[in-house]
């Protein structure tokens, strides 16, 4: 009998080990406030202080080359008013996932779709293997190609136009960079989330943040519609409700 | 998929002019195939056409239901579980009908509404309701006003050929409830929608003139 019972353990858990279930689906949302600066900031007026989102390097700090130091100074300088992301522009990869507002998985067989309420920007990303576009051809959001390792769902993102900045402290990348993303459920309502970011011609070496995502579990929460309206000079403004 | 062109430009029956193809009506009632307007709403119909820098499209908004299901773009239609999403490449626009039987969202307004969908057979029925009013059916300046109520019938009429259905009611522009049919065809399989941007850069925004009822 105990024989028995150990037969079953072991075939049970093989079973559970090699069947692929990794389901990300769902609405979930960043914690934390990376969004702001993913390096972190110190306590301010109305604001608790936050640590660097950036686990590599261990410093938590992003490796920028020395020539890229003055535009960061500037961008963080005029942010205000200099952020692509206040123009309305799709935000790019990985600051879509960081946002202060929900995003929807969504799978099939042969892709993962990823519905973001903001701006109701979306990235449809194929894990049957098709290559990415040549050289040549640049999206705000990237161009994403996914893989499953194990319960893993990563994403590599090239093809970028270099107009998206990071976060809203000034963090900005070149038309070089690369994103490899890695989406992996840690508890039924909770989510790891990686990316690793590399454009030689910005940073010294590859660097990796890591935000935790948490799903909404609140009954028949949806998704509801973010489109920016022109303001009184002609302006694509952001409508109030969403400003964070 | 993709929808035939023609409904993009003009719903109903329309010659060809400058920039604009001909084509038949997509309104299969009432018959005759002309937009029950009630008085004076088609002079401003045909005073749009005259505007078409109003068009809210031109304007980087949404397209609205039913606008956006036959835009000369690629749509992508996906299932998953208790949810029916529809992608449009155009303006990157996006719906998510949920299929659980949820209870629509209160006072909610909105370019491409809040929808619910159930299955009636081999149908699927979508229900919308909260949009603002502010959306044009074509490019030709025939629009919807508030309040409007829309139920879309979504069929497989092929393997690759979908046919698409919508009876808008809008007591405040039009005298009854109309029905466009349009028919999409399923692009090949290797076939992907690319990222569309109109805001991102726009510097001309500000030399455009108002649209009705845009805070200004």
């Amino acid at each position: 009998m105990t024989r028995h019972a150990l037969v079953w353990m072991l075939f049970g858990s093989l079973a559970w080990a090699q069947t692929p279930s990794p389901d990300l689906r769902g609405i979930w949302q960043a914690t934390g406030s990376a969004y702001q600066n993913l390096e972190g900031s110190p306590a301010q007026a109305g604001r608790l202080a936050a640590k660097s989102a950036v686990i590599n390097p261990a410093s938590g700090k992003i490796p920028y080359r020395a020539d890229s130091r003055k535009s960061l100074d500037r961008n963080f300088r005029e942010r205000g008013t200099a952020d692509p992301l206040l123009a309305c522009f799709q935000p790019g990869v990985p600051r879509a996932v960081l946002l202060p507002e929900p995003f929807q998985i969504f799978q099939s067989s042969d892709r993962v779709v990823i519905v973001y309420q903001h701006v109701h920007a979306y990235r449809v990303i194929f894990t049957d293997g098709r290559p990415h576009y040549d050289d040549g051809i640049e999206f705000y959001m990237g161009d994403s190609r996914g893989r499953w390792e194990g319960n893993t769902l990563v994403v590599d993102v090239t093809n970028f136009k270099p107009e998206t900045w990071l976060d809203g402290a000034g963090n900005f990348h070149g038309s070089k960079l690369h994103v490899v993303e890695r989406y992996t459920r840690t508890a039924d309502n909770t989510m790891r989330y990686e990316a690793t970011i590399e454009d030689p011609e910005v940073f010294e070496g590859p660097w990796t943040v890591r935000v935790d995502l948490a799903r909404h579990t609140e009954p028949n929460f949806q998704l509801v519609e973010h489109e920016c309206e022109r303001d009184a000079r002609g302006i694509y403004r952001h409508p109030p409700q969403f400003l964070k | 998929m993709a929808a035939t062109l023609s409904a993009a430009f003009n719903v109903e029956e329309h010659g060809a002019s400058y920039g604009t193809p001909a084509g038949p009506s997509v309104i299969i009632d009432p018959p005759g195939g002309k937009l029950p307007y009630l008085p004076g709403m088609r002079e401003r119909a045909l005073d749009n056409d005259q505007h078409r820098e109003r068009d809210p499209v031109g304007q980087c908004h949404m397209h609205g239901v039913p606008r956006v299901m036959f835009p000369p773009f690629p749509l992508e239609i996906l299932q998953d579980g208790n949810y029916v999403v529809i992608l449009a490449e155009t303006e990157h626009g996006v719906r998510i009908i949920p299929t659980d039987g949820r209870p629509f969202l209160k006072d909610y307004s909105s370019w491409n509404g809040d929808s619910r969908g159930r299955w009636e057979g081999d149908t699927l029925v979508v229900e919308v309701r909260g949009l603002n009013g502010r959306s044009w059916l074509d490019q030709a300046g025939n629009f919807v006003g508030s309040g409007a109520r829309i139920v879309e019938r979504f069929r497989l009429t092929g393997k690759d050929t979908l046919n698409y259905e919508a009876t808008l009611e809008n007591p405040s522009v039009f005298s009854r409830p109309f029905t466009v049919r349009v028919p999409l065809r399923r692009r090949p399989a290797d076939v992907e929608l690319l990222e569309y941007g109109c805001i991102e850069g726009e510097r001309d925004a500000v030399h455009l003139p108002p649209v009705d009822g845009e805070r200004r």
